[in-house]
């Protein structure tokens, strides 16, 4: 990457971190960790998690092996992770284009020696670092404070937090296109938020499939299917990762392999037009 | 050699259902280099459209346009270029400072924080934590000066750069490109404010609805005048002045048409050696606002 794309990657970091939405992010995910840290009691007994108390109120009295007893924890951490961070982004997020090709911005950063793309890279760049921190930091709390509680280690939820990461990814370009072609912050969202939607749909295909009459109804939906990357499924996928469960991993690289082209096929259509356009 | 070359600049601006606006249409300019060079023309005349294409944030729809000798599409022609938007946006978390650093990172160049505190002194604004959200029009308008002279460019586009400064700002403003100017930067100056060009721009362009209507140095727009507006010291003898040519004005002034200077001192010895003692003497009509108005005022044509 050029220095025009660094720089601008740097700037999108230091304007997103003292944006409220994500100081309040920020400040929430460290209210949780640090009252689980505080708060929550985990006596483990040859591996065995023998009781759970938080803030002194008894959670599970059965006796199970602690790496068992903590898979549906971490399962729906990484849903939270995935759903919310979806949610989150779609909405923190859907501002920073708009807010690049403002006027008195834009033609101010057009006029400095830096390549259009680069304005787009480095923006789409900053956003992505913006929120992988937040989902490393989120995930590798829960692990830390969990794994110190219980003495179990695992990454698992790290690398369903990549997943939630990646897919978002993949509609943040959807997000930045749309803002290219009509600045608007609300419609930015609303892109996000439509393809988040037909992702869900797309992500339960086979359990939707059947609901279709066979014919073009269920050819109809096969085709959308195949436009839009199956969100669901990848969520499905970081839940079952990070409780230890078995995944199809190359069913699983093949959706990231088709989300990260999808991902840059969009952010390239909006490269495209952003070097058409004049301000 | 010219800092500028613009042949036969057209823009055309596509709008809904087929329809287009022409903000350019067929300019051509030569700018040269070490000399400050007024846009002047009423809203809409393409100044700012033409500022714009000289920096490929608007790209021409016909004609040629050339930059410091390269097309200003290349990144390495527009680094020498510093430019003042005629609207500032600045993110709402940004510093003077900060901001300073961001246009300097973008622009490749690392200045020491004593060398961006010396330009925003420069500027006339003060090295503090305030955010920039917080400064009045005129501060960010010294802030985007500030953010143009940065890197010390050889063209310096500035759109209106005394947009809400104070008075005694825009002085500052003026004294700022007047040094730029020595130091052999080339300043293209779009401003509403006709005095104010006329004052320190050393060639000057009308344009009128996308074309350039007059081209050239202040000496050959402005023509020379043949009415002055005279005062004298004390009660000088009304009738005696008549008698020389002098109308009576409001306030104890007179009017004096005289054709050329020889005439013009001629007169104000005879009006001498009546007792009349000249304390003030204006020249009326004719300047660059005049001319402004003949061309552009209404029913006239333009």
């Amino acid at each position: 990457m050029n220095s025009g794309v660094w720089a601008i990657t740097f700037d999108l970091i230091r304007e997103a971190l003292a944006r409220r939405w994500i100081l309040a992010l920020l400040l929430a995910m460290t209210l949780v960790l640090g009252g689980m840290s505080l708060g929550l009691s985990v006596e483990v007994v040859d591996g065995a998690l023998a009781a759970t108390r938080l803030f002194g109120t008894s959670l599970d009295n059965d006796i199970r092996a602690a790496d068992v007893a903590l898979r549906p924890v971490f399962e729906a951490a990484a849903y939270v992770i995935f759903y919310g961070g979806l949610c989150f982004g779609i909405l923190a997020c859907s501002d920073f284009v708009p807010s690049l090709l403002a006027p008195g911005r834009i033609e101010h950063l057009l006029s400095l020696p830096v390549r259009r793309s680069a304005l787009i890279i480095g923006t789409y760049g900053g956003v992505f670092l913006v929120m992988a921190g937040l989902a490393a930091y989120g995930a590798l709390g829960f692990t830390v404070v969990l794994g110190l509680k219980t003495g179990v280690w695992t990454p698992r939820l790290l690398a369903a937090a990549l997943l939630a990461v990646i897919t978002f990814a993949a509609i943040f370009g959807v997000m930045v296109t749309a803002a290219v072609f009509v600045r608007s912050s609300a419609l930015s969202a609303l892109a996000g938020g439509a393809l988040c939607l037909a992702g869900l749909f797309s992500g339960n295909r086979d359990q939707l499939l059947p609901m279709f009459e066979p014919g073009k109804e269920r050819t109809a939906f096969e085709i959308f299917c195949v436009f839009f990357p199956p969100v669901a499924a990848i969520a499905r996928a970081a839940g079952d990762l990070a409780a230890s469960l078995p995944i199809d991993r190359d069913l699983l690289l093949r959706q990231l392999a088709g989300l990260l082209l999808f991902g840059a096929a969009a952010v390239a259509v909006g490269i495209w037009r952003f070097e058409q356009k004049d301000f | 050699m010219w800092a500028v070359e613009a042949i036969g600049l057209e823009k055309d601006y596509r709008r809904p259902f087929g329809k287009s606006s022409r903000a350019l249409a067929g300019v051509t300019l030569s700018i040269p280099r070490g000399s400050i060079f007024g846009l002047l023309g009423l809203n809409g005349a393409g100044k700012t459209t033409f500022i714009k294409t000289l920096l490929a944030v608007v790209r021409p729809s016909r004609g040629s346009v050339r930059v410091l000798g390269g097309s200003p599409e290349l990144p390495e022609v527009r680094a020498k270029i510093g430019y003042l938007p005629e609207r500032s946006y600045y993110p709402p978390t940004a510093t003077a400072l900060t901001h300073l650093r961001s246009i300097a990172r973008l622009k490749g160049l690392a200045p020491s924080p004593g060398e961006l505190e010396r330009l925003l002194e420069r500027v006339g604004l003060v090295v503090n934590s305030a955010k920039v959200a917080s400064y009045s029009k005129g501060m960010t308008q010294r802030l985007g000066l500030a953010a143009a002279l940065l890197g010390r460019p050889e063209l310096l586009l500035l759109d209106e750069p005394t947009d809400g400064i104070d008075p005694l700002g825009r002085l500052e403003v003026r004294r700022i490109l007047v040094e730029e100017r020595a130091r052999g930067a080339t300043v293209v100056l779009n401003s509403h404010l006709v005095a104010e060009t006329e004052r320190i721009a050393d060639r000057v362009a009308i344009l009128s609805g996308g074309r350039v209507l007059r081209e050239g140095s202040l000496h050959e727009l402005v023509r020379p005048t043949s009415s002055w507006r005279v005062r004298f010291a004390g009660a000088a003898d009304s009738q005696a002045l008549a008698e020389l040519g002098f109308t009576p004005l409001s306030g104890g002034a007179y009017s004096l048409q005289a054709p050329d200077p020889e005439a013009l001192n001629r007169t104000l010895e005879q009006a001498r050696a009546r007792g009349a003692w000249l304390i003030e003497l204006t020249a009326e009509g004719h300047g660059l606002e005049e001319e402004l108005v003949r061309l552009l005022g209404p029913g006239e044509p333009s």
